[in-house]
C-alpha cells in the first residue's frame, strides 16, 4: 500500500508519502513546493505536482506522469505510482463563513460550532440578541464577503418568527460572495423544520443557492451538528473549491473529498481521542491565526483566534495582552520602544526569523501570550449546552451549578499536541515544552507532544479512508513525544515543600526527590522509556486524586523528559520585576531551556 | 544551489504601470479606450444600493402579522418619507385608530406576512472611481471599469496608512538620512506629496496634517507616533481605509531608519511632477504594498508592471537590505551563499548568507532576513 | 500507617471537641442554672464558717464614712453608694443600705435599697427619681445585733445624661456598620472592583429567556401572592425588571399573572420601563400583565391551568409564596420549563430547591437588585452590609466559645470575659 497525501496551504504545498512495510504503515518521505493558486500560475495542481515530484526524487518511485498527473498503481507489484491520493486545502484564506441563529448563546452558537468544526473561519455571527439594531446587522452582512452562509434558529416545532426575521434581513442585504460575478452565494438552512417553506420562499430570489439540512438543534437539549457539517463540506467542494483555480482537476485526482485543513486536523484528533480513550487538546499557531482543538469526554470543539499569530498578527497579540504581559516571561534586559518597533517590523516583514537569542526569547514570550489568549477563547467557547433544564435535589441548595460550563478541564487533560512554526521549529524541545506549560498551565499528569512536520491534516483525511493507517502513522511518525508535565493544582507556598516524587522503572528507582513551592525541575527520561511515577502532594495540592492524595501513573519518556512544576495553579508570577526576572531565570535554567 | 528566491520591493526609475480601476458593483464607464486622463478624472460611476431600514409595523399596531396586508397604506414600490403613515389599524368601532409611521426615507421594498416587518430601502448613494494616475485608457471593461496605463517612476513602500491621493512631488530636507521634522514642512506644501529622508517625527506629522499635505513619504516611523496618529494600536497590517486626512508611507520600516539612497534620489530627480500615492497595505494572502507612481508620459518601455509583490533571485553581488535585528536596515551586497544550514545565535539552524555591508563589514544572516533592493 | 493513626486520633479529638462545644453552647441555659446552684452552696458553707468564727456578743462597728455619687453616662436615677468599713475582723454578716429622698428640704422615709455581704464596700441604688436628691445610710448587721448608722453628709442626685454609657458599644457598632457601607459605596464609585459572588440563579435568567425565544414559547413570571407592602414582592419586581429587559432584547413574550391589583400596576410599570430601556417600546403589551384574583387557590388554579395549556418555556417565581409553591413548581417541572425561584419564606425553600432549576435563597433574593443592576451605590452598600454581617457572625462564634468555656471552667477568666462581652453588646 502506498499513499500520497498533500496539504495545499496558502503559501506552501506539502506532500507526504506513506507506505505499508511488513504490515505497518509508516510515513517515509516528504516534499514541499510553493502553492500555485494565485497568479501567474492560477492552478493549484502545479504546486501539488511539484511537491509530489520532490517525493518522487527522494523515494525513487515514479509518482508523476509526463502529463503532470499522479500515477495510480494497477496492482501491488507495480513499481510506480501510488494506491491512494488524498488532499486538504486552506489556500486562498480557507473557508470563510457567516453564521446566523436566533439566540446568540444557543442556536447561533451551535451554528458557529458546526462551521468551525467543519474547518471554516467564522467572520461574524448574527443573532437576534447580538445587541445590534437590525439595520446595523444588515450593514454588517453587506460588508462581509463570505464563501457561505449557515442559518439556524428555533428548535423543531419551536420559534419560526425570529428565524424568518433573520432570513429576511439576510435576503435583502445580499451579501456579496468573495468570488464575485455570477457566483451564487451558497446558503445552508439548518433550523426549525417548520420554517423551511417560508425560508425557501425568502431565498427564492437570485443570488442564493439554498440547501436545507436537519436542524442542528432539534431540541435545546440536543445538538445535531453532523448533517450541517457534512453539507458544509459538500458545498465547499461544489461551490467554493470549484471556483478556485485548478481545484476541479484536483478533485478528480483525489480518492477522498478534499477537506479544509483545520477540519482534517480536528478529525484526526477525534480519532485519536476515541481510539485511546483520552482527552486531547491540540494547537496550531500560525502567522495570522491560532487554531485550538479539544476533545473532552468525546465532545469535539474547535476555535480559531483570527488575530492571534506570530507574524502577520504579532502586533495584535502585543496590543491585546499589553507589553507588560509579554515581558513578564523575559529574563533579559529589553528596551520597550525598540521592541515595539521590532514587533511592527515583524508584522510588515512576516517571513523573517529571529537571529539572536534575545530575539528568540522575545518571540517565544509573545507566543506564550498568543497561546494563552487563544486558550482562554477556546475555554469560553467549548462549553456544555445552554438553555437546558436542570434536574435538582434538595442537596443542591447551596451548590447550583450553571448550565454552559466549560468542558475544558486541565486536570482531566491527558495529551497536548502542539504544531505551528514557533512551537515545532524551536531550536530546543525544552523551549516548546515550557511555552506550552506556561501558556496552557496543564494540571496533574499531562503528556506533551508536537506534530513533527505538520502531518495531522493529511492523516485527518486518511482517517476517513483508512483509519488504521492514520492511527499507526500518527503514533509512530507524526507525534514527537516531548515528555510529561507534572503539576499540582492549588496554591503553593514559596519555600515550603509542594510534593515528593519517585520515578521507577520496573522496581528500580530512577529518580526521586522533593519539590519546593515555586520550583521547577527536569528529570531526563528518554524516548521509548516507560516508568511508573508516584507523586505525593502536600495538603491542599491536588494531583488528580483530590487534595493531598498521592497519584501513581505510567509515563513515557520523550525528547525533553519529565517536567516537575511546583509553581502552583493558577500560575502566579511575582509582582516585583526584579523578583520575577530571578524566578523566570531560575525556571529557564532548571529546564535547560536556552543552553 | 547558489541562488535563492527572496522577496523584495520594487523601486524602478521607469516602468510601464498599469492600473485597473473598477467599480464595486456594475455601473457606467465614462471614458473610451485611447482617451488621456488625469489623476482626478472620473472614469466610472454607479449608484450603490441604498441602506435597508426594517420597521416592525405589526408590532407598532399590535396586530397579527398575517392581518397586516389590508391595513397597509403604502404599497411595495411606493416612495416613503420619514413620518409618513405606513399602515393604520382598524381601531374599535372606527375610533382609536393607531398609525405606524415610517422612521426612514426611501422606497418600500417588502412587507412580510410572517413577521410583520416592512423594509424600506434608502436612497442610492453615488460612487465614483477616478483614474488615480495620469495616463491613457488602454482597456474598458464594460460596466465595471477601465485599465489605465502610463510610464512611471514606481516605488513600492513597505507600509502605509491612508488611501489614494495625489499631488506635486516636493522634497523636504536635504538628505536621505535626515529625519523629517516640524521645520521641514511649510505652508507651500499644502496638497503636495512630500518626501522626507529618514524617520518622520511626531512633530513633522503633526505639522504636515495642519498644513494639509496630501501624503508624507519617509524611510521610517516610530510605532508610538503611528499609534498617536491613528488613535489606536494597529494590530494587523491591513490598512488603506483610515480617515486621518493624510496618507503616510514608509519605504523601509519602523524605527530610526534612513530611506534607501537610491529611492531618495529617484524621487528627488522628479520633484515638482504630479505623483499618485496609495497607502493601502495588506500583508496576508495576496500581499499589497503601498506605492508611489510618478507618471512620466506615454508608455514606451517593454516591462509591464501591474502591482503586487515581487520576488527576485539572490546571487553573489545582489544588493540586499537586512530586515531583522541585530543589523536591521543595513544595506550591502551578497558576498557568499553557503550551501549548508548554519546554527544561529538563537540556536536555530537555518540557511544563511554572508552580506558585505556598505561599511565594509561582513555579517552572516539568515536568508529569510534579507530582501532585494533595486530593480 | 503511623501517620494515618495519628490523623484518625486527631479527627476523633476534634469531633469530640466540636460536639462538646455544641452541647455546651446550646444548653447554655442549663449550664447557667448549675452555676447558680454552686454559688448558693458556696455561700451557705461560708455562712457556717462565719458563724463558727463570731463568738463576740457585741454589735459590730459602724462604717467610718459613706459617700454617694451619680453614675455617669446613664438615663439618671442611679447612684453608687460606697463606704469605708472599720479595719480588722468583724462578726457582721451584711450591710444594709437604705436611702431617703429629700422632700421639700426635709427627709422622707428611709427605704431599703439593698443588702450586701459584709465584704462589699459599695452598692448601686437604681430606679430612683431622676435629678431628685437622696441621702443614704449604711448599717452593719451581725447575728448579735446591728451597728450604728453611718449617713451621707450631703444629698446626692442621679443626673440624666445625653449619652448612655452602657450603649456605647452599640453606638460604635452602628457607626462602624454605617462607615463600612459608606466606605464601600465611595470605593465602588471610585471604580474599585467589587467582587460579588456569582449567583447562578440570576446568571441563568438569560438561559431561561433564551430557551423561551428558541422554542417560540412565552415566559411566565409570578411575583408571589402578597401585596406591595411585602418586601419580597418588591424584590420580586426588581427581578421582573431584569427578566423583562432580557425578554425585550430577545424579543420573547412575557406573561405576569398577579393576585393583587397594586402588584399588577407596579409590574406594568416595571415591564414597560424595561422595554423602553431596551429600545423596544413597540413590543410592550400591557395586557400580558393581568390581575387574576386575591384568592390564594383560585390564583394557583389559574396559573397551573395556564401553564399546562400554554407550556411556557421559562417560569419565574419571585416573591412571597406559601402552600402554592410546590403546586406551581411541580407543574412547571412537568411541562419541561426552566424554572427560577426566589423567596425568603424558609418553609417553602426546600420545595423550590427540589423542583426548580435554580433558587434564590433569602438573602440572595434580597441582594438580587444590587447584583443585577451593578450600580456602585447598591453594590457598595451590599458589601458594607456583608462585612457587618461577617463581624456579627464572628461575635456569635466568640460568644458561643466563651459561654462554653465558662461553663467548663467557671474558675477561669472566661466567665468574666463572657460577662464583659454581654455587657458590651448591651444585654
Amino acid at each position: 500500500m502506498r499513499i500520497v497525501a498533500t496539504d495545499c496551504g496558502s503559501t506552501t504545498t506539502k506532500a507526504i508519502l506513506i507506505e505499508e512495510k511488513d504490515g505497518v504503515f509508516r510515513q517515509t518521505f516528504r516534499g514541499e513546493a510553493p502553492t500555485t493558486v494565485e497568479e501567474p500560475f492560477a492552478d493549484v495542481t502545479l504546486g501539488v505536482a511539484n511537491s509530489v515530484t520532490e517525493l518522487q526524487e527522494l523515494s525513487g518511485y515514479k509518482l508523476i506522469a509526463d502529463d503532470g498527473t499522479i500515477i495510480r498503481r494497477k496492482n501491488a507489484s507495480d513499481p510506480d505510482g501510488c494506491d491512494l491520493y488524498i488532499s486538504t486545502s486552506s489556500a486562498g484564506g480557507g473557508l470563510q463563513m457567516m453564521v446566523a441563529g436566533v439566540v446568540r448563546e444557543m442556536t447561533a452558537e451551535s451554528a458557529k460550532r458546526a462551521a468551525l468544526g467543519a474547518g471554516a473561519i467564522v467572520m461574524d455571527t448574527i443573532a437576534s440578541n447580538d445587541r445590534r439594531k437590525p439595520h446595523e446587522q444588515i450593514q454588517r452582512i453587506r460588508e462581509l464577503r463570505p464563501d457561505m452562509v449557515l442559518v439556524s434558529g428555533g428548535t423543531d416545532g419551536g420559534d419560526t418568527k425570529k428565524v424568518i426575521e433573520i432570513a429576511e434581513l439576510i435576503a435583502p442585504a445580499r451579501p456579496r460572495p468573495r468570488f464575485g460575478g455570477e457566483y451564487k452565494l451558497p446558503l445552508i438552512f439548518a433550523g426549525n423544520k417548520e420554517a423551511r417553506p417560508t425560508i425557501q420562499r425568502v431565498f427564492s430570489g437570485e443570488g442564493f443557492a439554498l440547501s436545507v439540512v436537519d436542524n442542528l438543534r432539534p431540541t435545546l437539549e440536543r445538538e445535531n451538528l453532523g448533517p450541517a457539517r457534512e453539507r458544509i463540506h459538500d458545498v465547499f467542494l461544489e461551490h467554493v473549491m470549484a471556483h478556485a483555480p485548478g481545484y476541479d482537476k484536483l478533485m478528480t485526482w483525489a480518492n477522498a473529498p478534499i477537506m479544509p485543513t483545520p477540519g482534517a486536523v480536528g478529525d484526526i484528533l477525534q480519532t485519536i481521542a476515541k481510539g485511546r480513550g483520552i482527552n486531547v487538546v491540540g494547537v496550531d499557531i500560525g502567522g495570522a491565526t491560532t487554531d485550538m482543538f479539544s476533545v473532552f469526554g468525546g465532545v469535539f470543539n474547535r476555535t480559531v483566534s483570527a488575530n492571534l499569530g506570530m507574524s502577520y498578527s504579532i502586533s495584535n497579540v502585543c496590543a491585546e495582552t499589553g507589553m507588560d504581559n509579554v515581558l513578564r516571561w523575559v529574563h533579559l534586559d529589553m528596551d520597550e520602544r525598540e521592541l515595539r518597533n521590532r514587533v511592527k517590523n515583524k508584522m510588515i516583514r512576516p517571513t523573517t526569523i529571529p537571529q539572536t537569542l534575545e530575539a528568540l526569547v522575545f518571540e517565544q514570550a509573545v507566543s506564550r501570550e498568543a497561546l494563552r489568549l487563544a486558550y482562554i477563547q477556546h475555554k469560553s467557547f467549548a462549553t456544555t449546552l445552554k438553555g437546558v433544564q436542570q434536574q435538582r435535589t434538595v442537596g443542591d441548595a447551596f451548590s447550583q451549578k450553571e448550565a454552559g460550563g466549560s468542558l475544558v478541564d486541565n486536570m482531566a487533560l491527558d495529551l497536548m499536541v502542539a504544531s505551528g512554526g514557533v512551537l515545532s521549529h524551536a531550536p530546543r524541545m525544552e523551549q516548546t515544552a515550557l511555552m506550552m506549560i506556561d501558556a496552557f498551565e496543564p494540571e496533574g499528569f499531562t503528556e506533551l507532544a508536537k506534530d513533527s512536520i505538520f502531518m495531522m491534516p493529511h492523516l485527518g483525511v486518511l482517517a476517513s479512508v483508512n483509519p488504521r493507517a492514520a492511527m499507526e502513522v500518527f503514533e509512530k511518525d507524526c507525534l514527537v513525544v516531548l515528555g510529561w508535565c507534572i503539576a499540582p493544582r492549588g496554591e503553593v507556598r514559596a519555600g515550603r515543600p509542594a510534593f515528593d516524587f519517585t520515578l521507577r522503572r520496573t522496581n528500580e528507582v530512577v529518580a526521586q526527590g522533593q519539590l519546593i513551592g515555586g520550583e521547577m525541575r527536569l528529570v531526563r527520561f528518554g524516548h521509548g522509556e516507560v516508568g511508573m511515577l508516584e507523586v505525593r502532594p502536600e495538603r491542599g495540592l491536588d494531583m488528580g486524586a483530590g487534595p493531598g492524595e498521592p497519584v501513581t501513573r505510567e509515563v513515557r519518556g520523550g525528547t525533553v523528559g519529565i517536567v516537575l512544576d511546583a509553581r502552583g495553579r493558577p500560575l502566579k508570577l511575582p509582582t516585583s520585576a526584579v523578583e520575577r526576572r530571578a524566578c523566570v531565570e531560575r525556571w529557564l535554567k532548571a529546564l535547560e531551556v536556552y543552553e | 544551489m547558489a541562488k535563492a528566491y527572496t522577496p523584495g520591493l520594487k523601486v524602478t526609475a521607469r516602468t510601464t504601470y498599469r492600473v485597473r480601476r473598477l467599480l464595486p458593483v456594475t455601473g457606467e464607464v465614462r471614458v473610451k479606450v485611447g482617451e488621456s486622463v488625469s489623476a482626478k478624472t472620473v472614469v466610472a460611476q454607479t449608484f450603490l444600493e441604498g441602506d435597508v431600514f426594517p420597521i416592525k409595523v405589526a408590532g407598532m399596531l399590535s396586530v397579527n402579522p398575517a392581518e397586516l396586508m389590508p391595513l397597509m397604506l403604502k404599497c411595495v414600490g411606493d416612495s416613503v418619507q420619514v413620518g409618513d403613515a405606513l399602515a393604520r389599524s382598524k381601531g374599535i368601532f372606527g375610533m382609536m385608530k393607531t398609525e405606524a409611521k415610517s422612521t426612514a426615507t426611501g422606497t418600500l421594498e417588502s412587507v412580510s406576512e410572517s413577521t410583520g416587518m416592512v423594509i424600506i430601502r434608502g436612497a442610492q448613494t453615488p460612487v465614483q472611481v477616478c483614474a488615480y494616475v495620469a495616463g491613457k485608457i488602454i482597456e474598458v471593461i464594460p460596466n465595471e471599469g477601465v485599465v489605465v496605463e502610463t510610464d512611471a517612476l514606481f516605488v513600492q513602500g513597505i507600509f502605509g496608512v491612508g488611501g489614494e491621493t495625489w499631488g506635486p512631488l516636493m522634497i523636504a530636507g536635504k538628505s536621505h538620512a535626515e529625519d523629517l521634522r516640524e521645520e521641514h514642512i511649510d505652508a507651500s506644501m499644502k496638497g503636495a506629496v512630500v518626501v522626507g529622508g529618514a524617520r518622520m517625527t511626531a512633530g513633522g506629522i503633526r505639522r504636515a496634517r495642519e498644513v494639509g499635505v496630501s501624503a508624507l513619504i519617509c524611510g521610517g516611523i516610530d510605532d508610538a507616533d503611528l499609534r498617536d496618529v491613528l488613535g489606536y494600536d494597529l494590530g494587523v497590517a491591513v490598512t488603506g481605509s483610515e480617515k486621518i486626512g493624510i496618507t503616510l508611507l514608509v519605504t523601509e520600516g519602523f524605527g530610526d531608519i534612513a530611506m534607501a539612497k537610491r529611492t531618495f534620489q529617484l524621487l528627488l530627480a522628479h520633484a515638482g511632477k504630479m505623483a499618485s500615492v496609495n497607502g493601502a497595505t495588506q500583508i496576508r494572502a495576496g500581499v499589497m504594498r503601498p506605492e508611489i507612481a510618478v507618471p512620466l508620459g506615454e508608455a514606451s518601455s517593454g516591462e509591464i508592471f501591474t502591482g503586487g509583490a515581487t520576488a527576485g533571485i539572490l546571487d553573489i553581488g545582489t544588493p540586499v537590505r537586512i530586515i531583522r535585528d541585530p543589523h536591521f536596515g543595513l544595506l550591502g551586497s551578497v558576498n557568499a551563499l553557503p550551501e549548508q544550514p548554519a546554527v544561529l545565535g538563537s540556536g536555530s539552524k537555518a540557511r544563511v548568507l554572508e552580506v558585505a555591508l556598505e561599511s565594509g563589514q561582513r555579517v552572516t544572516v539568515p536568508r529569510a532576513n534579507v530582501e532585494l533592493v533595486g530593480d | 500507617m503511623v501517620w494515618t493513626e495519628t490523623a484518625n486520633r486527631w479527627q476523633i479529638l476534634s469531633i469530640a471537641f466540636i460536639l462538646s462545644v455544641i452541647a455546651q453552647g446550646s444548653f447554655g441555659a442549663i449550664a447557667t442554672t448549675a452555676e447558680n446552684t454552686t454559688e448558693n452552696k458556696l455561700s451557705t458553707s461560708s455562712n457556717v464558717s462565719l458563724n463558727e468564727l463570731s463568738q463576740e456578743v457585741t454589735a459590730p462597728p459602724a462604717a467610718l464614712t459613706i459617700t454617694g455619687a451619680d453614675v455617669p453616662w446613664d438615663a439618671g436615677g442611679v447612684i453608687k453608694v460606697s463606704w469605708q468599713p472599720v479595719a480588722g475582723t468583724t462578726s457582721a454578716t451584711k450591710w444594709i443600705v437604705e436611702g431617703s429622698e429629700v422632700v421639700e428640704a426635709g427627709q422622707g422615709p428611709w427605704i431599703l435599697v439593698t443588702e450586701v455581704p459584709i465584704a462589699e464596700t459599695s452598692a448601686v441604688a437604681s430606679k430612683l427619681n431622676v435629678d431628685s436628691a437622696y441621702f443614704f445610710r449604711v448599717t452593719a448587721v451581725s447575728p448579735n445585733g446591728s451597728s450604728a448608722v453611718t449617713m451621707t453628709k450631703t444629698a446626692v442626685r442621679g443626673h440624666w445624661n445625653f449619652f448612655i454609657g452602657a450603649k456605647m458599644p452599640l453606638f460604635c457598632a452602628i457607626l462602624f456598620v454605617c462607615g463600612c457601607v459608606i466606605y464601600f459605596i465611595l470605593a465602588a464609585r471610585r471604580g474599585q472592583p467589587m467582587k460579588v459572588r456569582r449567583i447562578a440563579a440570576l446568571e441563568a435568567i438569560k438561559d431561561a429567556v433564551g430557551r423561551a425565544t428558541e422554542m417560540g414559547r412565552s415566559i411566565l413570571f409570578v411575583p408571589g401572592i402578597q401585596d406591595m407592602d411585602n418586601i419580597q414582592t418588591v424584590a420580586g419586581l426588581t427581578v421582573l425588571g431584569n427578566v423583562s429587559r432580557t425578554a425585550a432584547e430577545y424579543d420573547a413574550a412575557i406573561e405576569v399573572p398577579t393576585s393583587r391589583s397594586l402588584v399588577m400596576e407596579a409590574a406594568r410599570e416595571a415591564v414597560q420601563a424595561s422595554y423602553l430601556a431596551a429600545g423596544r417600546a413597540d413590543a410592550y403589551n400591557a395586557d400580558s400583565i393581568r390581575y387574576i384574583t386575591d384568592e390564594q387557590f383560585g390564583f394557583v388554579a389559574y396559573v397551573s391551568g395556564r401553564m399546562v395549556r400554554e407550556k411556557p418555556a421559562a417560569c419565574f417565581y419571585m416573591g412571597c409564596f406559601f402552600a402554592e409553591s410546590l403546586i406551581l413548581a411541580e407543574t412547571g417541572n412537568s411541562i419541561g420549563a426552566i424554572q427560577i425561584a426566589g423567596t425568603a419564606e424558609s418553609s417553602q425553600l426546600p420545595f423550590f430547591v427540589a423542583a426548580c432549576d435554580y433558587t434564590l435563597i433569602g438573602e440572595e433574593f434580597m441582594a438580587a437588585s444590587a447584583y443585577l443592576s451593578g450600580e456602585p451605590d447598591q453594590i457598595g452598600s451590599l458589601k458594607g452590609q456583608d462585612l457587618s454581617k461577617a463581624i456579627a457572625a464572628i461575635l456569635i462564634i466568640i460568644g458561643v466559645v466563651l459561654a462554653t468555656g465558662a461553663a467548663i471552667a467557671p474558675q477561669s477568666v472566661l466567665p468574666a470575659a463572657l460577662q464583659w462581652l454581654k455587657g458590651m453588646l448591651g444585654s
